[in-house]
């Protein structure tokens, strides 16, 4: 990586009374790439946008913009100094300012002129620059999120920061939105760290994929490589269905239903065996399963199978499979990976 | 912005501690404990029939003109409301006249029928139809409100389960309307607990006329607050009814899209029973003690020079209140966006008679008024506890409509003007204030029209000669000038009606899902 982090987050910790949202976070948000931050509702990735805006306070660790720090414990540089953009779940367009005037919000102490040019530019650059007079009621959810993003493009922040930015948008607009974004955020060159609960949504749009869950970061990195290789059963569910098998270790060596996986550094005993419903998949001289439920799901049926005391998850291509059936599968143990039971 | 929150908060506690520390620190030989509960028992009783008569009155209303279509509906829908604009007292002149034993009704019905009435207004009883009507309007706005927003999909379901509308609205509809029920009874008590006027005149002795006596005539703190200590006990109960009511109606329906109710056409003679029902409301609580004001002062040749002075003085306090009590209530909501509880704290002055407030003003007041050149008679000393009086009271009527202005600023918004390089400050300033403004002046318009009103408080506090029209009227009440009380009277309704004719339609029209 040859870009320099615009902000690092290491120890993050937050509590609200009893419950711990946030423990001993940490990541690192780069120029010009989208980070996502992955995780189900509670994992407290939202608590840790609002840490890195500098709408809570941390209680421990760090949060540091190159030499500055931003958060510490008993020291938050307010959200108004930190230089990063905030776009909001519900956009939080300001009802009673034009278009025009909610993206020239933020460019305060500017000469009028300039910051005409400027709300202008922004406006054209998510193609809006006919609206600038227009109420934001009276724009589609699509062109508020873009008027949303505009204002704080503006400003020409070092980082932007999403909150669930798709979820107020109708299915059948969500992935012309997302292109439009991902273009003017490329365009923009800031880091981007977007929070999100869609894995797919996520796996799409991330640079560098972070995956929380009960408050802490469970992995980090290219997006793929948490796909295939998850850290842990639970970063594997995040970010799809996933097989479970029982597995047990000795010298390296899982002994597994599906056959022996190599488990370097796992200690001997008992672990767990990950596969995705992808890699397993019927014909030759396989392992045999007995089909007990079936899901048409179009160009594959979701069928789930028994396997001597445990239960598998596959893709049968077509319709073909009925419950009943003895079917023979083949696992591609080159994409299964074990970890700690 | 905390710390002005809790200044807010101090604004309207502290008069009330003045009234416990004055009723500890007097001995307690000037009043009998016997007077002191006779007292109370009045005011228990007379709660009683005003709780009766506008829970009766004000919900029937509220039920015909929202579920119902009949001859004139639209015109009562916001008129209903505005007995507001007729001050308790005025309507108790009207009526105390109008009923006297030696009046023009009983002295026409004597001679042309040979009987009097049996009914004597001076009274307990007649204290209790007076203020009944006076404040019906209370239980009439909030059970307006709750029918209003009832949620159809509730009585649907009634009616899909094989309910009869009849039986949708006694099961489902009514039931779900009793905590505004409630609330508005409780707001109806605490006005009748906090008259004076009205009652002084009845010659019923309440509590708060004995806080008022016992200062005026036997220049007792001590007793007066003593007086005021079971008021302010009430107080607080009601104010936990009323919010206890205001909680329960939030839940309403959640997510549920809201669609107009399904009103019943009347015709024929329900439909005209319906329109005089109405009628008689107004007529009663409005058009006839004004029109009986105005027909017995007519032959008074009335004192302009004093009542325009008066008139004066009454608007210039009644919007020096608005502005500061609404600053006050701004500060103390954008606070309790982080302090909750200096709200709830400064609430508690809503439900606490002017006359109380008043007394426990009168500790500190006694040592500004031993700071401040020229003593008592400083106008400007004088003017500025008033308005401190009005606002420690007020401030929480204006908090709620504040508070809901303040409530479509989402936090988010909030946060955006901060991520947008905005302080705390200024965001209040750029983004809060602006939204919350309409609301703001609503505010504004509601503390206004209760100052122009007041009369305890007033009566306690004010500078020396200097005179309101409530406190001109009350002059010319007590020496029996009837005809001359009506002038200044009907100029405060004159004053008021507009502001509550402007609340009243602003209130009618809101609905919820429309801007």
């Amino acid at each position: 990586m040859t870009e320099t982090s615009t902000i690092t987050v290491r120890g993050v910790a937050r509590r609200y009374g009893a419950t711990a949202a946030v423990q001993d976070a940490g990541l690192d948000l780069r120029a010009g790439r989208i980070t996502c931050l992955l995780g189900p509702s509670g994992s407290g990735k939202s608590t840790l946008l609002r840490l890195i805006a500098g709408l809570e306070p941390v209680d421990a660790g760090e949060i540091r913009a190159g030499d500055q720090v931003l958060s510490a414990p008993g020291r938050t540089v307010p959200p108004e100094a930190r230089d990063v953009g905030l776009v909001f779940q519900d956009y939080a367009l300001f009802p009673h300012l034009s278009v025009g005037d909610n993206v020239g919000f933020g460019l305060r102490g500017l000469p009028a002129a300039e910051r005409k040019a400027r709300v202008l530019k922004a406006l054209t650059d998510v193609r809006l620059n006919d609206r600038a007079k227009s109420w934001p009621h009276s724009l589609s959810g699509g062109e508020q999120q873009r008027v949303a993003l505009a204002r704080t493009l503006v400003r020409e922040p070092h980082t932007v920061l999403l909150d669930e930015p798709f979820s107020g948008l109708d299915a059948h607009l969500k992935s012309e939105v997302r292109e439009g974004l991902l273009e003017t955020l490329k365009a923009a060159g800031a880091a981007v760290l977007l929070v999100t609960h869609d894995a797919g949504e996520a796996l799409m749009m991330a640079d560098d994929l972070v995956l929380m869950d009960g408050g802490r970061v469970i992995q980090s990195g290219d997006p793929q490589e948490c796909w295939a290789r998850p850290a842990s059963t639970a970063a594997a569910r995040l970010l799809g269905e996933v097989n479970r098998l029982p597995a047990h270790v000795a010298g390296g060596v899982a002994r597994t239903p599906l056959g022996q996986v190599p488990a370097p550094g796992l200690p001997d005993g008992p672990a767990a065996l990950l596969i995705r419903p992808q890699y397993l998949r019927p014909g030759g001289e396989g392992l045999e399963t007995t089909i007990e439920t079936t899901r048409f799901g179009g160009h594959f049926s979701e069928v789930g199978a028994r396997l001597g005391d445990d239960r598998v998850h596959l893709h049968v291509p077509g319709a073909s499979a009925r419950p009943g059936d003895v079917v023979r599968i083949r696992a591609d143990l080159s994409k299964a990976t074990v970890v700690p039971d | 912005m905390r710390l002005i929150g809790v200044l807010a908060a101090l604004v309207a506690v502290l008069p009330l501690i003045g009234v416990v520390a004055a009723a500890l620190s007097g001995a307690t030989a000037d009043i009998a404990a016997t007077d002191l509960t006779r007292y109370a028992l009045t005011s228990v009783a007379l709660a009683g029939i005003v709780a009766a008569v506008t829970g009766v009155l004000g919900s029937i209303a509220a039920w015909l003109v929202v579920m119902h279509r009949f001859p004139g509906r639209g015109a009562f829908e916001w008129a209903l409301a505005l007995p507001f604009a007729m001050p308790a007292f005025a309507v108790a002149y009207a009526y105390a006249d109008l009923f006297d034993v030696a009046g023009e009704l009983n002295s026409w019905l004597r001679a042309a029928a040979g009987v009097a009435l049996p009914f004597q207004m001076r009274s307990l009883w007649g204290a209790g139809f007076i203020l009944g009507f006076a404040f019906f309007p209370y239980v009439y706005l909030a059970m307006r409100a709750a029918f209003t927003n009832l949620p159809v999909h509730a009585l649907e379901a009634a009616r899909s389960l094989g309910a009869s509308p009849r039986r949708a609205f006694l099961s489902v509809a009514l039931p779900m309307a009793r905590p505004a029920l409630a609330a508005g009874v409780a707001l109806a008590v605490m006005e009748t607990l906090a008259d004076y006027g009205a009652v002084q005149f009845l010659s019923v002795q309440t509590l708060t006329t004995g806080v008022v006596r016992a200062w005026f005539v036997y220049g007792s703190l001590a007793s007066a607050a003593q007086f005021a200590l079971p008021l302010l006990g009430a107080a607080a109960l009601l104010l936990w009814i009323e919010r206890a009511g205001r909680r329960r109606r939030a839940y309403g329906s959640p997510g549920a899209k809201w669609r107009p109710l399904p009103v019943t056409a009347l015709t024929g003679s329900k439909a005209w029973l319906a329109f005089a029902y109405c009628l008689l409301l107004l007529t009663l609580g409005l058009l006839l003690p004004a029109g009986w004001l105005a027909w017995s002062s007519i032959d008074v040749q009335p004192d302009w020079p004093r009542l325009i002075s008066a008139a004066r003085n009454t608007v210039t306090l009644g919007v020096g209140g608005a502005v500061v009590t609404v600053a006050l209530a701004t500060a103390l909501a954008l606070a309790a966006r982080s302090l909750p509880l200096t709200a709830r704290v400064a609430s508690i002055g809503y439900a606490t008679p002017g006359a109380v407030m008043a007394i426990g003003l009168l500790l500190p007041a006694a040592w500004i008024w031993s700071v401040v050149p020229g003593g008592s008679a400083n106008v400007v000393a004088g003017l500025a506890l008033l308005l401190y009086a009005y606002a420690a009271r007020l401030m929480a009527a204006a908090l709620e409509p504040v508070d809901a202005g303040l409530s479509r600023v989402t936090p988010s918004m909030i946060h955006a003007a901060r991520g947008l390089g905005a302080s705390e400050g200024a965001a209040a300033w750029r983004v809060q204030l602006p939204i919350a403004a309409p609301a703001l002046f609503t505010a504004a318009i509601v503390v206004l029209v209760d100052v122009l009103k007041e009369l305890p408080a007033t009566l306690i506090l004010r500078p020396f000669n200097f005179d309101t029209l409530a406190v001109i009227a009350d002059n010319y009440a007590r020496d029996e000038r009837l005809a001359n009380a009506g002038w200044p009277s009907l100029i405060l309704v004159a004053l008021a009606l507009p502001p509550v004719i402007w609340l009243s339609r602003k209130a009618a029209h809101a609905r919820p899902g429309s801007e």
